[in-house]
């Protein structure tokens, strides 16, 4: 299933949500030679379900739309891809976007991402996780996309509009 | 994060007003609100900042975030906001109370049933606490004006209601699949399931609409749910002036003792600037209320201001609580996919002729577990293992929680305590209160009727507080907290009260108390409605004095 901004849209603009923010901020350069967007797409893929392929558009829509101070998140966004690929080099020899899924994985299995803190102003690693992967599944799992997965389409975060009430199952 | 407009905001005091009032939560809005409607300069001075709007998306990812804590949505904590809990209890007064244009309903619920006629006579009628020295008849055109003014969804035939003269401003909220499920069980026990009253917006008012965030508590992004920065910025439409950032540090009276002349406040540069006003209200919440009368003593009251009976800072209430979440194997309870956290109650038990006596307000829930993002964040799985693992965790849940009645005692209190210092150096607050055995027994009830629903829809408890029985390992000590009530009560007798029925001091002719600070009793429902009621019959005493 291929991610679209269109689930993403509709409901943020009806919740007066800008949804334009922080896109600037993608088409910089990184140490790296990637655009950032690469590199969440590359971490996205990842934290992601198998079946789901993220897509720009869906992760700028619903990650970015929902970041209110731009600014200083194109700065975490950038710390935060430098650390990735230093932790990819050490781990795997390259920079995290360019390695094969499995690669990718054991990058984050054998570092403190994911099992270390998540902390907007922790160590550079706790700073990946609160804004890089904590971002990326917050936007999957607080969207209808991610929620129907486990049966709800309107999961907490998201404003999917009020008053769902399916009947009784008997 | 710039999360407010105040580094260029104006902070010199408003030319000689009307009415200066202390605090811009629900309690000072209406009031200043109606007092500006009707042409008073009213000038309101708030200790916290005004928060934008476009940062609340963000404070809502705040609260999902499994690693930030409920203090830290609405920026609270540090010296600014030390305090003492002297009580056995944790009493997590920064998770709960909330500084800022709009006060603690930024993050509040917004369930607002009223007070039941019994609730102001429960001396009379059981013998217990202290009668009001108003009736629910006095209060009840003041009900009515504060829904409408904020807009409420509630029924209006509905069983174990008070009174009502008129329908409320729109329909109840729509019912949810945890009603549908608990009504079902309740029909089976012969209880009844019924349309909890809400201050959120389905589509008659000027603000936006409900959008299904699932978050009210404790941010709403969309604005649908009632917060009291809205009377704010109505009164400020009216002429009203609001400074913020400018925490009052003590109250100054004249020579004689009968008046107030100033309202003195810190600015964020650390100056010291003087507020005079004609009327003044002191509407900074129940915690912090008493404690600015205490730090406002003079040579002439070395007790603090308006405390000639003494009970300043006794008599001080919350709910006692009995949150029960229940686990339905192999059912869907679509928790949070309906939006709103609460649509129904059982009231049943408020008022009945059983024991135990104390009121008992159940809210059922409609989400009774983390949000799915926030379950997500926290495990360490990734891709399709994540998925399985969060498929296996999610769903399933039920759950209610309860708000019970707490007797007035003399010494259940805030005081100062000397020995602790915020950040202008005035000493804190120091909370010290002991659910007694009438709060503890109407929580169980509540607990045990909560316990028969699950059982009764196939469930089992997962959660439980507020129980007697506590040899289980899922049981927990109740929440606190959420609703302060009491320190400075009503009464028509000044030596054993502080505020008489208009809500004006005994001692000062012109300083006004607004808040849950001046109940007598607590009842069992959600205090805001009835603070806002006698907020606006404050603000109609104010009106007419200021006319003479
Ligand atoms: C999580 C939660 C959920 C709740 N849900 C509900 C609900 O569903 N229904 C309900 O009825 N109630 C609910 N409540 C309670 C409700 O929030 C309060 O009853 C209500 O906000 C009280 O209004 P207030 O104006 O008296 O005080 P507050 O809302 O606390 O406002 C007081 C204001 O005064 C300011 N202030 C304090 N000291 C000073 C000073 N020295 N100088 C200047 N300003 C000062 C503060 O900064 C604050 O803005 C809830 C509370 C919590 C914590």
């Amino acid at each position: 299933m291929e991610l679209t901004r269109r689930d993403a849209v509709t409901a943020l603009t009806a919740a007066g949500i800008t949804t334009t923010a922080g896109c600037a901020g993608l088409t910089g350069e990184t140490g790296s030679d990637a655009e950032p967007m690469e590199v969440l797409v590359s971490l996205a893929d990842v934290l992601y379900p198998s079946d789901i392929e993220p897509t720009p558009e869906f992760i700028e829509t619903f990650m970015y739309g929902r970041i209110t101070d731009e600014e200083s998140y194109r700065e975490e966004l950038t710390a935060g891809i430098e650390t990735l690929n230093q932790l990819a080099a050490d781990e795997q020899g390259g920079a995290f976007h360019t390695l094969s899924a499995d690669q990718r994985r054991s990058v984050i299995e054998n570092t403190d991402l994911r099992t270390g803190p998540s902390e907007p102003d922790g160590s550079d690693v706790a700073r990946v996780n609160y804004y890089l992967l904590d971002e990326l599944l917050f936007a999957f799992y607080s969207s209808p996309t991610g929620g129907e997965l486990i049966g709800n389409t309107n999961p907490r975060g998201f404003p999917g509009g009020f008053g769902y009430s399916p009947s009784l199952e008997q | 994060m710039t999360t407010n407009q105040s580094a260029t905001a104006d902070r010199t005091p408003v030319d000689s007003p009307d009415v200066c009032v202390v605090g811009a939560g629900p309690a000072g809005a209406l009031l200043s609100h109606s007092l500006a409607n009707r042409g008073h300069d009213v000038v309101i001075l708030e200790a916290g900042p005004r928060f934008d709007k476009e940062s609340r998306v963000d404070r809502m990812k705040r609260q999902i975030h499994p690693d930030r804590g409920v203090d830290e949505i609405w920026d609270m904590g540090g010296e600014r906001d030390e305090y003492t809990n002297s009580s056995e209890r944790p009493m997590p007064l920064n998770k709960r109370r909330v500084k800022g244009v709009g006060g603690t309903s930024l993050h509040w619920a917004s369930v607002v049933p009223r007070f039941r006629e019994r609730d102001f006579e429960m001396q009379n009628r059981h013998g217990v606490g202290k009668d009001w020295p108003i009736s629910y008849a006095d209060l009840q055109p003041y009900y009515a004006e504060a829904e409408q003014e904020i807009g409420v969804a509630g029924p209006d035939e509905a069983p174990h209601q008070p009174p009502r003269e008129q329908g409320y401003p729109m329909d109840p909220l729509p019912t949810s699949y945890a009603d549908k499920l608990f009504t079902k069980a309740a029909d089976a026990l012969g209880y009844d399931v019924q349309p909890m009253p809400m201050a959120i917006n389905t589509g008659a008012y000027d603000r936006d609409e409900c959008q299904g965030y699932g978050t009210c508590e404790h941010v709403c992004p969309s604005g649908g749910k009632y917060s009291a920065d809205i009377h704010v910025e109505k009164a400020e439409a009216e002429g009203a002036k609001v400074l913020t950032e400018v925490p009052v540090q003590r109250f100054e009276h004249g020579p004689d003792g009968e008046e107030i002349t100033a309202a003195v406040y810190a600015t964020p540069d650390g100056e010291t600037r003087r507020q005079e006003a004609d009327v003044f209200v002191a509407a900074a919440g129940a915690y912090e209320t008493p404690r600015l009368l205490l730090l406002s003593a003079s040579d002439q009251y070395p007790n603090g201001l308006a405390n000639s009976s003494g009970t300043v800072g006794k008599y001080v209430m919350d709910h006692g609580g009995a949150l029960v979440i229940g686990f339905l194997p192999d059912q869907e309870t679509h928790s949070a996919e309906y939006g709103p956290v609460i649509s129904s109650g059982i009231q049943q038990f408020y008022d009945d002729d059983e024991d135990p006596i104390g009121g008992i307000n159940m809210m059922l829930l409609n989400q009774a577990e983390s949000p799915l993002a926030q379950m997500a964040m926290e495990s360490n799985a990734l891709g399709d293992d994540l998925l399985a693992e969060l498929k296996r965790q999610y769903g399933g849940t039920i759950g209610a929680s309860t708000s019970a009645e707490m007797l007035p005692r003399e010494d259940n209190t805030i005081t100062l305590d000397e020995s602790k210092t915020d950040n202008h150096g005035n000493p804190v607050l120091d909370i010290d209160i002991t659910p007694g055995q009438y709060v503890r027994d109407a929580s169980a009830k509540a607990a045990d009727v909560t316990t028969e629903l699950v059982e009764e829809m196939g469930g089992r408890i997962a959660f439980e507080q507020g129980s007697h029985t506590p040899n289980a390992d899922y049981i927990e000590p109740e929440q606190y907290g959420y609703h302060p009530m009491g320190g400075t009560r009503m009464g028509e007798d000044p030596s054993e009260s502080v505020v008489d029925p208009t809500l004006k001091t005994h001692d000062l002719d012109n300083l006004y108390i607004s808040g849950g600070g001046v109940f007598v009793t607590g009842g069992a429902a959600n205090p805001t409605l009835t603070i806002m009621a006698l907020s606006l019959k404050a603000a109609d005493h104010i009106h007419e004095e200021l006319q003479s």
